[in-house]
């Protein structure tokens, strides 16, 4: 599956972003499942919510990072999370 | 307590086995054999303190499970107390005797996620499996389930009676609502064990359920997740037992013995910590039992110079121990043991069928094999 440019981009219901400080990370939850996360997979999952699409997306993490070019980066981990159900269009 | 030179990795899931009570007889049950003579069971303060240390530890998956942890009078108590720490919640239940109202008053108290079993996709298969007459009322529950806005994962574990459901029992998990299946071919520990010769499945029934299984993986993506936990003894290589003994799990039974692995309490002197001696932080830093199998030390050959010990750490213990009688040799479901031979014959003669009769589950079967 790929990540449509002018839809918006929700977590799925079943899953649940979460900071867990023992682990100083991100992780993912869902059924008896659990994904440890790098700092940019979640940058990127925290913007998957109310009306944001992949432009907005992009755009936030550029500034906040002051840097160009992370779109290719981004629909990578968008297309992967996608296909893993963690994501929704 | 003997100390280890490194500092082990933070549990991560936790398995709260709050009772060994269960109104079903399943007779591929991964419960102890002798399961009944162990009648203490932890109070409700004991497991508060557990799953705070282990909490704090970095535990963040938590499962109560049993037996049926439903019978738990403080069940809707410590799914409040867990959800307020920071757990994702699951129950892993049978359903039995579960209604709307306990549903509704778990889901009030933070419960994230309900699992379900069912043994089978036709009513008398299933009340014969279960040894209790369940069908139609686990199937009302897992549709009540869904309609109070919970993720569903439907469990059901195959073997030799089951397996050709394969189809149907797909089919009812999406008439269902299921947003995952777990296929769990049967591991055999504990009563799985004892009845193995009466539940492998022939290679042939695994063939054309794996193929099935396989089409709606395909059909069901994006809607229903289909898990096929695949049958080690078929495959010839040994499974990541629990992720490496010691890294991610860290199961407490209903007495409060802490354990590696839910099986490790059937290793002989073995000498697992309980939670009435020790803190969660003792027993998973320091004890003897849960630094035995960390790293490679421990093994012996064939695994020690094997090129994917770091894969899968010689497979599964228990399985050594079981088949072998020796928790150190490699797990047997590897084509490299020695011992290769034990899972072979055994897969041999699952192809002619047996007379004997299925021992089921319950606390008479229990007291008699103990004797």
């Amino acid at each position: 599956m790929s990540v449509q440019p002018g839809k918006t981009i929700q977590l799925s219901p079943t899953y649940r972003l979460q900071w867990e400080q023992a682990q100083n990370m991100f992780v993912l939850l869902y059924p008896e499942g659990l994904v440890e996360l790098n700092q940019s997979s979640a940058e990127i999952l925290k913007l998957c919510k109310d009306d944001n699409t992949l432009s907005d997306i992009v755009s936030v993490l550029e500034q906040k990072f002051s840097s160009t070019g992370l779109e290719p980066d981004i629909i990578n981990f968008l297309n992967t999370a996608l296909d893993n159900g963690w994501i929704t269009q | 307590m003997a100390g280890s030179p490194n500092k082990p990795s933070p549990p991560r899931w936790l398995l709260a086995e709050l009772t060994y009570a269960c109104p079903l007889q399943c007779p591929y049950c991964s419960n102890p054999l002798n399961y009944a003579s162990i009648d203490k069971e932890l109070s409700t303060d004991d497991w508060k303190r557990v799953l705070k240390q282990s909490r704090e530890m970095g535990a963040v998956q938590l499962g109560f499970s049993g037996g049926e942890p439903l019978t738990r009078k403080d069940l809707t108590e410590l799914v409040s107390y867990s959800h307020d720490l920071g757990y994702y919640t699951n129950l892993i239940t049978s359903g039995y005797n579960m209604d709307e109202a306990k549903i509704l008053e778990l889901k009030k108290a933070g419960l994230d996620h309900i699992q379900v079993s069912i043994q089978a996709s036709s009513k008398e298969l299933n009340d014969f499996i279960a040894g209790t007459k369940s069908f139609e009322h686990k199937k009302t529950v897992a549709r009540l389930i869904k309609k109070h806005g919970y993720p569903m994962v439907l469990c059901v574990v195959l073997h030799r009676e089951n397996i050709h459901q394969m189809k149907e029992i797909l089919e009812m998990a999406i008439e269902l609502g299921a947003d995952f299946v777990e296929l769990a071919n049967t591991q055999y520990y504990g009563w799985a064990h004892h009845n193995r010769d009466q539940l492998m499945p022939t290679q042939q029934q695994l063939n054309d359920a794996e193929v099935i299984a396989n089409e709606y993986q395909v059909s069901q993506k994006g809607k229903m997740k289909i898990y096929y936990v695949v049958p080690d003894y078929y495959e010839g290589r040994p499974k990541a037992c629990m992720n490496g003994w010691g890294t991610t799990f860290l199961t407490i039974a209903p007495d409060g013995l802490a354990l590696p692995c839910h099986s490790a309490r059937q290793l002989p002197n073995f000498d697992c910590p309980s939670v009435n001696d020790f803190s969660i932080q003792e027993i998973w830093n320091e004890s003897k039992a849960f630094n035995y199998f960390r790293g490679d030390a421990w093994m012996k050959e064939p695994c020690r110079s094997c090129k994917d010990k770091d894969k899968d750490f010689g497979g599964c213990h228990c399985q050594a121990f079981l088949l072998t009688g020796d928790a150190h040799n490699a797990d047997p479901a590897c084509n490299l043991s020695p011992q290769h031979h034990t899972i072979t014959d055994a897969i041999a003669s699952a192809e002619q069928p047996t007379e004997q009769a299925l021992l089921f589950r319950n606390s008479k079967n229990s007291k008699l094999l103990k004797n």
